[in-house]
């Protein structure tokens, strides 16, 4: 056991935050502790001190990052008198996230990571059910209880199929697809809303600007 | 055997061994000397086929597609089967209901996973996407015409089918517990059924089992 390195002003978030930024950019298998180490201005031993593994720095950083993103979307959706709002809010936001590092390119290494290692299926549980499932089913059973959805559907069944049609059309954006572009991917979202939710999803003319603008073009540029 | 298969070349069999140790490691733990081991080659005859991982796991891919498009084949809708029914089977050809399907699975998300970083890689992932949504598109068009579904856009269906399909296909391939394979099965189905105004289930008997209900479009 080597002897507890000397923290100094390093602290596990600033870690967390090069672990997010390092296996982004380089992907998870070409991540070694040392790069996440120097954009951490760190050392390797004091990141394993930290985290036993590369593995659990993957599982951090997207915990991390998925927490920053609902907690920042929860507060938006707050501000919004109505669930239908709040649905169309939390797609828009989901097809062009406003930090270019929420796309899904973290996700797929999480679920390659995941098939490749069944231990990691308890994180990966975990986090699915956390995050964009839980918000949506929460904000259908609201608008249930308001009237403005219809009742009869289950709120979770129709949450697991916009969270999975959701993260079906969210790699096709995050690959660029020039067919499947952020803009259409809200459209299809919001349909199958309103078919299983039966209501007529009305989106503010800013936030439509603003999901067009995607931060996709600008991923781009810096790659 | 498939044709591709039965074809025995070294370039079948180095294939045949990248897909294998791809869909059981990753592109990135795929090791040349052990491909070239599985498929009785030696390692320079594997370098020379395939200059990099990611044409490797493009070609590897592509021949997975194929061998997959074998099995489709095989399984032919019985005469007389309506498009529904079609439809239904081809959901169970996108879904990892085989060991084979599987395999190509877990190259399919490999594939969008060195696309991202791998530009390059794109427009392979787009022409495997567009032969998808063709193929679901023109049974949509056909049963439209038949009189069988309701008027619908078929590619905004096939996209959003396809959509539904990875989605769910990736929960279901990981093993998350909350969506075993029977529960995306049922999932996209039913989404499919409803697009298409033919009841709850792609197998329910008989057009249009109740009204549908209207695509509320925004403005």
């Amino acid at each position: 056991m080597s002897p507890r390195p000397k923290l100094g002003h390093i602290r596990r978030p600033q870690i967390i935050e090069a672990a997010l930024a390092t296996i982004y950019e380089r992907g998870f298998s070409e991540t070694r502790i040392i790069d996440i180490a120097d954009n951490a201005g760190t050392s390797a031993a004091t990141i394993l001190y930290y985290f036993e593994s590369k593995e659990k720095l993957l599982e951090e950083a997207l915990t991390h990052s998925d927490e920053q993103f609902y907690a920042k979307l929860r507060e938006e959706i707050e501000t919004l008198d109505r669930a239908s709002a709040q649905l169309v809010h939390i797609v828009e936001r989901s097809a062009a996230p406003p930090d270019p590092l929420d796309d899904w390119t973290l996700w797929i290494e999480m679920w390659l990571q995941v098939r490749h290692r069944p231990h990691l299926r308890g994180t990966y549980e975990r986090l699915e059910r956390s995050g964009q499932q839980l918000m949506i089913a929460e904000v259908i059973r609201r608008g249930q209880d308001d009237g403005e959805f219809n009742a009869d559907v289950d709120a979770e069944d129709v949450a697991t199929m916009l969270s999975a049609l959701i993260d079906g059309l969210g790699v096709q954006v995050t690959l660029q697809h020039p067919d499947v572009t952020a803009e259409r991917m809200v459209r299809l979202c919001l349909d199958a809303a309103a078919t299983e939710l039966g209501f007529v999803p009305e989106r503010r003319p800013e936030t439509r600007q603003s999901a067009s603008v995607a931060p996709i073009g600008a991923k781009a540029a810096k790659r | 055997m498939t044709q591709a298969a039965g074809r025995n070349g070294a370039r079948e069999r180095i294939l045949a061994a990248a897909v294998r140790q791809i869909a059981g490691d990753g592109i990135d733990g795929v090791r040349i000397a052990r491909i070239a081991m599985d498929a009785g080659v030696s390692p320079a005859l594997v370098h020379y086929h395939f200059a990099t991982r990611e044409s490797l796991l493009a070609e590897a891919l592509d021949y997975s597609y194929a061998l997959a498009g074998d099995a489709r084949l095989k399984d032919i809708p019985p005469a007389g089967a309506t498009h529904a029914q079609r439809l239904a089977m081809m959901i169970d050809q996108c879904l990892p209901t085989t060991p084979a399907l599987t395999e190509d699975w877990v190259l399919w998300m490999e594939l969008w996973l060195r696309a991202v970083r791998h530009p390059e890689l794109r427009p392979f992932a787009e022409e495997l996407y567009a032969r998808m949504r063709a193929w679901f598109a023109d049974e949509i068009t056909a049963g439209i015409a038949a009189g069988e579904f309701a008027r619908c856009d078929p590619e905004e269906v096939a996209d959003r089918t396809l959509a539904l399909l990875d989605g769910f296909g990736v929960r279901t391939l990981i093993g998350d517990s909350a969506v075993p394979l029977e529960r995306a099965r049922r999932a996209v189905s039913a989404s499919l059924a409803r697009d298409l105004g033919v009841g709850e289930r792609l197998s329910d008997p008989g057009p249009t089992a109740r009204p549908q209900r209207t695509r509320a479009r925004p403005a």
